[in-house]
C-alpha cells in the first residue's frame, strides 16, 4: 500500500541522538540543581526559587502540551501536508512523562506544606479568607493533587499512545492505524481541551487565588500553540542543518508552520485582548486586582513589551511570505516568539511575588535553561532508534509533494 | 424519475461532453430555465407573505412606540437584540466557509460557499434592521454614523454598541465584496451563455468585462486570497464586538472573559446549522447533488458537532467560574438560569446545542439526510434560544431584587421575528433564481482534470 | 496570406472537423470583412489545460510580450507557463490597510479626545482598549474596498469591449475551452511563423483575430446616463446631512411620536387641577405616620436628652466588638472618602478638591483634633445626622443604630491619636513589636 517513499534521505538521528542527549542533559541536570541551590539558601521558604521554577515550568509544558495538541489535531482533520513534520511533534508530545516528574519540584513542596506559591494553602489563611473558604471544595490539596495525576496521566497516555501506533505504522504500514488514531483523537481533543483548562486554572491562576477569568485556559492554550509552532520550525532547522529530513521537508512545509504561528500570534493577542479589554473596561474590583499589579510598577513595562513584542512586531514581521519560507527569519521569529511567551508567563505568575519589581536573576536563568535543556533531552531520547519521519503513512507521498503558495 | 424531470425542470443528469461543462450546464439551467417549478413560487409567495408580515409589525412599531413589543423594564434589551445577534451569528458560517476554510485549503468549500456567503449577506440584512428599529427613533439612525451634523456632536467611540455600529458595517461590506468577487467570472458565464439581450446586458454590466484572462486570473487569485485573510479576522472581531455588547457591562450572565470566542463559536455552529438546513432541501430540488454531494454534508456534519463541544464548552466554564468567582450575584445567576423560573429557556439551549448534536458520532447519521435537517433545525433553535437565555433573561434578576422582572415575548415580537425570515428567504430565493448558486469556475477548478499536466506531444 | 482570406478559420487536422464545437466562423468576420480590418491577434483554443500549459511555455520561450491564455477558472501552474511577475496588489493593500488604522486612531482621537471631548464611564478621553476594534474595523474595510477595486483597475477592468466578443465560439472561454491569444502587437509578432508556432502547439483550431470595428467605442449613452443618476441619487441623503450642519430653521421640530413627547402624566411640582389645592405632589395626611417613623426616642434618634447633647450612648446601642466592627464598616463607606481612613481630614475627594482649589471648597475637618474629642457623642451623631458647613446630611443614608456605631469608631480614632504603648492592653503589646 504505502511504498517507501523519500529512499534518498537521511531520516535517521543515529549517534546524533546519545550526543544531544548527553550534553543537554547534564547542562538541564546542572542548571537545575543550581537552581535548586539558589532557591534552598535564599531563606524565603523557596518563594523565588518556586515561583521561578513555575514560570520556566509552564514555559515548557506549553510546549508539550502544545505538541500534543498538534500531533492530535493532524489525525483529528486527517491532515496531509503534516506527514512529514507529525513525528517532530510526536516526539516532543512524548515527553509528557518527564514533564510530569519535572513538575515534582511544584508538587512535593505543596505536599510538604509549602505555602509561598500557593496562598489557598495555607489553612489559616483560608479560614479568614471568605472568598477562598468558597473555593474550598476546589482548591485544596486533596483534590488538587488528584487533579494533576489525572492531567498527567492522561497527557501521557495521550501522546505516548500517538507516538507509539505512529512507530508501530512505521514497521507495517497498515492504514489501519491511521484509522485507529483518527477515531482516538475526536475524545482525544475533548479531554485535552478540559485538561488544558483546568491545568492552566490550577497551575498558574490558582497563584493569584482570588482572580477567576473564564478565557484563562484558552489564553494558556493560546501561548502553547504559538510555542509548538516556534520549536517545530526550531527543531526542522537544527535537523536540516545536521543533514537530516533535507529532501523530505522543503519550504513549504515551513510556510505553513510559520503561516499557523502567523496566526496563532494573531489569537493570543486576541484572546489577550478579550481578556484585558472586558476587565478594564467593566471595572470591577475583584476583577481588576490582577492587572492593576500587572500594569503597576516595572510590570508596566513587560505588559507593553507584550502588546508590542508578542504581537505588533511579530504580526509585521511574519505577515510576508518571504518571511514564512526564508530559514534565517522564520527561525528569528521562532526564536523571538518563544521568548516573548517566556515573558508572558512571567508577567502572569511573578507579580503574585513582586508586586512592584521586576527582578529577574539567576535563579530565573537557570531554571529555564535546565528545563528546556531536559526538554532537548528528552526529545532526543524520545528520538533514538527511530525514523524522523513516518515513512509508511500512506499520506507520506502527498506530503512530500506538498506545495505551497 | 421522468416524472419529476416534467415537474422539476432542474432534475436530471446535466447535458456536456466534458465535466467543467457538465458543472457549467448544472448550475446555469436553474438561471436560465423561463419558468421555475411550481414549488418556486409557493416558496416564493409564502416567502412575500412572511415579509409583508415582517414591514407590517416594524411599521406598527414605528406607528406605537416600541411598547409594542413586550420590551418592559428591567429587561431593556429583548426580542430585537436576541434577533439581531441570531442573525449575525447565522451569517458567520459563509464567511467561514468562504474565508478560512479557503486558507485552510479546504477544497470541499467549494461547491457550497457562494451558497453560504449568499446566506451571511441575507442574514447580515435581517440583522442590521434590527438594532435600528430597537433605537425607538427610526429617523435618527444618521446619529451613529460619524457626519458632521448639525448638533456638532461625534458619537460616542468608548462605547461598544458604536463598535457594532463599525463592525457589523465593515462586515457587510466586506461579505458583499467577497461575494461579488468570487461571482464575476460567474457572472460572465452567464453572460457569455444568455440569449436575451436584457440578460446579456444585466450579467455583463456586473461581470465587467470579465474574459477569463491568466494575467488577470493572477492578480484575481491573489485579491481572494488577501480578502480571505481579511476577511478571517473580520469574522472573529464582528461576533466578539457583538459580545462586548453585553461582556463589558456588569451585569452577571453577561459580564466574563469567554464571551468573545464563545460567541464566535455559537455564530459559526448556528451559521452551519442554517447552512445544512437549506443545502439539504435546495441540492435535493435544484438537482444539485453532484455537486453538493454526501460528503459535503458529513463534512458539515463533523464541525457541526466540532463548534457544538466548543460552545458546550463555553457553557460549563461559564457555570465552574460563576461557583469559582466566589461572586454571590454570578452565582446567583446561574443558579436562576439553570432551575430559576427561566430554566426552560437554558434546558432548550442546552439540549438543542449540546446534545441533539452527538448523534454525528455515527457516521451513518452524518451522512442521512433527514437526521442532518433535523438536527440542522434544533441548532438554528438552539442557538436562539441561546442569545434568548443571554440577553433577556441575565436581565430578568439582577443586582436588585426590587426591580427583578420576567420577560415574555409579546404578538408583535414573534411577528417581527417570523417576519424577518421572510425578508431572508425572499432574498433567497430570488439568489437561487438569478444567480449562479454554485461557485462554478472554483468547482471546475478542482475536477480531476483540472490538474494540469503539460502534455508533451 | 490569401489562402487565409478565404478561409479565415484554419483547422489543424481532424480534429476540428468531427469536433462539433470546433470554432466556426465568427461575426466578426462576417460583419466587418476581412478586407481592411486590420489583424488584432492570433487565437487558438486547446481542450484541456494541459495542452493550454505546454503551449503557453512554448510562446513563453519564443518570447513573446503580448500575449494571453484565457480559461475558465485559473489554471494551477499557468502563472509559471506564462512567466507572469508576481503582482504589487498586496502592497497596494497593505498600505491601505495602514490608511485605514491611520484613520481609525485620528477618527476617534479627534471627535472623542479633542474635538468634542467628554467623559463617559470614568473612561480617559483617549481610552485605547475602547479605541483598538474600530481601529481594526476600518484597517479591514479599507483593505478590503482596496483588494476589489485596485484589482480591477490593475486588470484594466470594467473592460466594455474586446475583439475577442466577435468570435462567437470564444464564449466557451468561460465555460470549458481554453484559448491563447498572440497579439500583433509583440514586436516578434509575424503572421505566417506565429500561426505555424501556434499549430505546433497542438490546439484545436487557430483562427486570426480582427480589430473590433463593429461594437461602439464607448457605452450607449442611457445606459451611462443611468449609471451617473444611481451615483448622483446616493449622494443626496448626504447632501442632505451636510446642508443641515450649515442651516438653521425657525420651524418648531418635528415630534414624530407625540405622544412620546407630550405624555398624559403628572409631574411634580405642577399644577393638577382635580385636587382643591391644584398641588399635583399630594402631602402625608394630617396626624398619620408611617410605620417605623414614630421615632420617640429622643436619646436614641437625636442624640439627646433633654435639651442637652447625650454624652452616653443609648442603652439600646451595645459597645462591643461587633457594634465597633460595623462601626469601622460603615466609616469606611460613607466618611473616608473626605475624612480619610483614619478620619485625619485626607480622604480621596478631599485632596482632589483641594487640588482642584476651586474656592467653594470647605475642607473636611479632622475628626481627632481637640474639640471633637470633648464633643458630647450626642452631638457627633447629630452632625452625622444633619450635616454641618458642606457636609451633606447622612441621616436619610444610614440608620440610627450605624450612626451611633460611627460616633463610637470616631471616639477609637479620637482615642488612637496620640495614644502610647500604654494604652495598648498588656496581653496585646507583642503583637505590636
Amino acid at each position: 500500500m504505502a511504498e517507501k517513499v523519500s529512499t534518498d534521505d537521511n531520516i535517521r538521528l543515529d549517534d546524533l541522538a546519545p550526543k544531544v542527549f548527553r550534553i543537554a542533559g547534564v547542562i538541564g541536570v546542572a542548571a537545575l540543581g543550581v537552581a535548586g541551590v539558589l532557591g534552598a539558601s535564599a531563606g524565603d521558604q523557596l518563594n523565588q526559587f518556586l515561583h521561578s521554577y513555575l514560570v520556566a515550568y509552564m514555559w515548557a509544558l506549553s510546549i508539550g502540551l502544545g505538541a500534543l495538541w498538534w500531533v492530535t489535531l493532524q489525525h483529528l482533520v486527517n491532515a496531509k501536508w503534516s506527514v512529514v513534520v507529525r513525528r517532530i511533534g510526536e516526539l516532543l508530545a512524548a515527553n509528557m512523562p518527564l514533564l510530569a516528574i519535572l513538575a515534582l519540584p511544584i508538587i512535593v513542596p505543596m505536599l510538604m506544606g509549602n505555602t509561598s506559591l500557593y496562598h489557598w494553602l495555607d489553612q489559616a489563611h483560608v479560614a479568614h479568607d471568605e472568598v477562598l473558604s468558597h473555593k474550598k471544595p476546589y482548591l485544596n490539596i486533596g483534590f488538587f493533587m488528584v487533579r494533576a495525576v489525572f492531567y498527567f496521566v492522561f497527557w501521557a497516555v495521550l501522546s505516548r499512545y500517538f507516538f507509539k501506533r505512529s512507530l508501530k505504522q512505521d514497521e507495517s504500514g497498515s492504514p489501519e492505524f491511521i484509522a485507529r488514531m483518527n477515531r482516538v483523537s475526536a475524545p482525544g481533543m475533548i479531554f485535552f481541551g478540559i485538561t488544558v483548562t483546568f491545568a492552566a486554572f490550577d497551575f498558574v491562576m490558582s497563584t493569584e487565588a482570588h482572580w477567576f477569568s473564564t478565557i484563562f485556559g484558552v489564553y494558556y492554550f493560546a501561548g502553547c500553540v504559538v510555542s509548538v509552532h516556534a520549536v517545530l520550525a526550531l527543531v526542522l532547522f537544527y535537523l536540516q542543518g545536521q543533514g537530516r529530513l533535507k529532501n523530505s521537508v522543503s519550504v513549504h512545509h515551513y510556510h505553513d508552520i510559520g503561516k499557523m504561528l502567523f496566526a496563532f500570534v494573531v489569537f493570543w493577542a486576541y484572546i489577550g485582548f478579550s481578556q484585558y479589554m472586558l476587565y478594564w473596561y467593566a471595572n470591577i474590583p475583584e476583577e481588576t486586582v490582577f492587572f492593576k499589579v500587572r500594569i503597576g510598577g516595572d510590570w508596566f513595562y513587560l505588559a507593553w513589551f507584550l502588546v508590542i513584542g508578542h504581537f505588533v512586531v511579530p504580526f509585521f514581521g511574519l505577515m510576508s511570505r518571504h518571511v514564512k519560507r526564508s530559514r534565517f527569519w522564520l527561525g528569528f521569529w521562532a526564536v523571538w516568539m518563544l521568548v516573548a511567551h517566556y515573558v508572558d508567563l512571567y508577567w502572569i505568575i511573578m507579580p503574585t511575588m513582586h508586586a512592584e519589581r521586576v527582578s529577574f536573576g539567576l535563579v530565573d536563568i537557570t531554571s529555564l535553561i535546565g528545563l528546556a535543556s531536559l526538554l532537548i533531552a528528552g526529545t532526543a531520547y524520545n528520538a533514538r532508534r527511530v525514523n524522523l519521519i513516518p515513512t509508511k503513512d500512506p499520506r507520506l507521498a502527498k506530503s512530500l509533494a506538498f506545495e505551497n503558495y | 424519475m421522468t416524472v419529476a424531470t416534467d415537474l422539476n425542470p432542474y432534475q436530471g443528469r446535466p447535458s456536456g461532453d466534458t465535466a467543467f461543462a457538465r458543472i457549467t450546464n448544472n448550475v446555469a439551467r436553474i438561471a436560465e430555465v423561463p419558468t421555475p417549478p411550481k414549488a418556486w413560487y409557493i416558496a416564493f409567495g409564502i416567502a412575500l407573505i412572511l415579509l409583508a408580515v415582517f414591514f407590517g409589525s416594524i411599521g406598527w412599531v414605528f406607528w406605537t412606540g416600541i411598547g409594542a413589543w413586550g420590551t418592559q423594564i428591567p429587561v431593556a434589551w429583548a426580542m430585537p437584540i436576541v434577533n439581531f445577534v441570531f442573525w449575525v451569528g447565522i451569517g458567520h458560517a459563509g464567511t467561514l466557509i468562504s474565508a478560512i476554510l479557503y486558507l485552510f485549503r479546504q477544497h470541499w468549500r467549494t461547491s457550497i460557499n457562494r451558497f453560504a456567503e449568499a446566506m451571511t449577506i441575507f442574514a447580515v440584512m435581517c440583522a442590521a434592521i434590527f438594532p435600528g428599529i430597537h433605537i425607538g427613533r427610526p429617523w435618527l439612525p444618521y446619529w451613529m454614523f460619524p457626519i458632521p451634523n448639525q448638533m456638532e456632536v461625534w458619537p460616542q467611540f468608548r462605547s461598544p454598541l458604536e463598535w457594532d455600529v463599525f463592525a457589523v458595517g465593515t462586515y457587510a461590506t466586506v461579505s458583499i465584496l467577497f461575494w461579488y468577487m468570487g461571482m464575476i467570472p460567474d457572472l460572465a458565464t452567464f453572460r457569455d451563455r444568455s440569449t436575451s439581450k436584457i440578460r446579456r446586458i444585466a450579467y455583463g454590466l456586473f461581470a465587467m468585462g470579465w474574459r477569463g484572462s491568466s494575467r488577470q486570473w493572477h492578480r484575481y487569485e491573489r485579491a481572494y486570497l488577501l480578502l480571505a485573510a481579511l476577511a478571517t479576522p473580520l469574522v472573529l472581531s464582528v461576533h466578539s464586538v457583538v459580545s462586548f455588547d453585553m461582556a463589558t457591562s456588569q451585569i452577571p450572565g453577561w459580564h466574563t472573559t469567554i464571551f468573545p470566542p464563545y460567541f464566535v463559536a455559537g455564530a459559526v455552529f448556528g451559521g452551519f446549522g442554517m447552512v445544512v438546513t437549506l443545502a439539504v432541501p435546495a441540492r435535493q430540488f435544484f438537482g444539485l447533488k453532484h455537486i453538493i454531494t454526501l460528503d459535503h454534508i458529513e463534512v458539515m456534519n463533523k464541525i457541526i458537532l466540532a463548534t457544538g463541544m466548543l460552545v458546550g464548552y463555553s457553557y460549563a466554564m461559564e457555570f465552574f467560574i460563576a461557583w469559582y468567582s466566589a461572586s454571590p450575584w454570578e452565582i446567583f445567576t446561574f443558579y436562576n438560569r439553570a432551575f430559576g423560573p427561566v430554566w426552560w429557556i437554558a434546558w432548550t439551549t442546552y439540549i438543542c446545542n449540546v446534545v441533539f448534536p452527538q448523534i454525528f458520532w455515527w457516521k451513518k447519521l452524518r451522512r442521512n439526510v433527514w437526521a442532518t435537517f433535523v438536527v440542522g433545525v434544533f441548532v438554528n433553535v438552539g442557538m436562539w434560544f441561546e442569545r434568548f437565555m443571554i440577553i433577556p433573561s441575565s436581565l430578568t434578576r439582577d443586582f436588585l431584587p426590587s426591580s427583578w422582572g420576567y420577560f415574555l415575548p409579546n404578538k408583535i415580537d414573534y411577528l417581527t421575528l417570523g417576519g424577518s425570515f421572510g425578508l431572508f428567504f425572499t432574498l433567497f430565493l430570488l439568489f437561487c433564481r438569478y444567480l449562479p448558486m454554485v461557485a462554478m469556475a472554483e468547482v471546475k477548478g478542482i475536477q480531476p482534470s483540472a490538474h494540469a499536466h503539460p502534455e508533451e506531444h | 496570406m490569401s489562402d487565409k482570406q478565404t478561409d479565415a478559420k484554419k483547422s489543424t487536422g481532424e480534429a476540428a472537423k468531427t469536433e462539433p464545437d470546433a470554432p466556426k466562423d465568427g461575426a466578426g468576420t462576417s460583419k466587418g470583412g476581412a478586407g481592411g480590418t486590420p489583424l488584432h491577434g492570433l487565437i487558438a483554443e486547446y481542450e484541456t489545460p494541459g495542452a493550454l500549459l505546454s503551449a503557453s511555455k512554448k510562446v513563453r520561450d519564443a518570447g513573446f510580450k503580448n500575449w494571453d491564455t484565457y480559461t475558465p477558472f485559473p489554471v494551477h501552474g499557468i502563472d509559471g507557463a506564462m512567466g507572469i511577475k508576481p503582482t504589487v496588489l498586496p502592497w497596494i493593500v497593505l498600505g491601505a490597510g495602514l490608511t485605514g488604522l491611520a484613520t481609525g486612531i485620528l477618527l476617534q482621537w479627534w471627535t472623542n479626545t479633542y474635538d468634542y471631548p467628554y467623559l463617559t464611564s470614568g473612561k480617559p478621553m483617549w481610552s485605547l482598549p475602547a479605541h483598538v476594534p474600530v481601529m481594526f474595523e476600518l484597517m479591514v474595510l479599507f483593505s478590503a474596498i482596496t483588494a476589489l477595486v485596485a484589482m480591477l483597475a490593475l486588470n484594466g477592468l470594467p473592460e466594455y469591449s474586446h475583439p475577442l466578443d466577435l468570435k462567437k465560439y470564444f464564449a466557451r472561454a468561460t465555460d470549458d475551452r481554453f484559448f491563447l491569444v498572440i497579439q500583433a502587437s509583440d514586436p516578434r509578432f509575424a503572421e505566417d511563423e506565429t500561426w505555424k508556432l501556434l499549430e505546433g502547439t497542438h490546439p484545436t483550431a487557430v483562427d486570426r483575430l480582427e480589430e473590433d470595428r463593429v461594437t461602439p467605442a464607448n457605452m450607449p449613452r442611457p445606459l451611462v446616463f443611468g449609471l451617473v443618476l444611481v451615483v448622483l441619487g446616493a449622494l443626496v441623503p448626504f447632501a442632505l446631512i451636510a446642508r443641515a450642519r450649515v442651516s438653521t430653521s425657525e420651524k418648531p421640530r418635528i415630534h414624530i411620536i407625540p405622544d412620546m413627547d407630550f405624555q398624559e402624566k403628572f409631574k411634580s411640582q405642577r399644577m393638577n387641577p382635580v385636587f382643591e389645592d391644584k398641588r399635583a405632589m399630594r402631602p402625608e395626611l394630617e396626624g398619620t405616620v408611617a410605620v417605623g417613623a414614630l421615632e420617640d426616642d429622643d436619646h436614641l434618634y437625636r442624640g439627646k436628652l433633654g435639651d442637652e447633647w447625650a454624652r452616653e450612648f443609648p442603652a439600646q446601642i451595645p459597645i462591643s466588638d461587633s457594634t465597633m466592627k460595623r462601626g469601622q464598616q460603615e466609616f469606611g463607606v460613607f466618611c473616608a472618602p473626605c475624612h480619610g481612613q483614619v478620619g485625619h481630614g485626607d480622604g480621596m475627594v478631599n485632596e482632589r478638591a483641594v487640588e482642584l482649589a476651586q474656592g467653594t471648597w470647605v475642607p473636611a475637618s479632622d475628626v481627632t483634633q481637640e474639640y471633637l474629642r470633648k464633643q458630647p457623642v450626642g452631638e457627633l451623631f447629630n452632625t452625622i445626622t444633619h450635616g454641618i458647613r458642606n457636609m451633606p446630611p447622612y441621616g436619610p443614608q444610614i440608620s440610627p443604630e450605624d450612626r451611633w456605631a460611627i460616633v463610637l469608631y470616631v471616639r477609637a480614632l479620637q482615642r488612637s491619636r496620640g495614644a502610647t504603648i500604654q494604652d495598648v492592653p498588656e496581653a496585646d503589646r507583642g503583637s505590636l513589636k
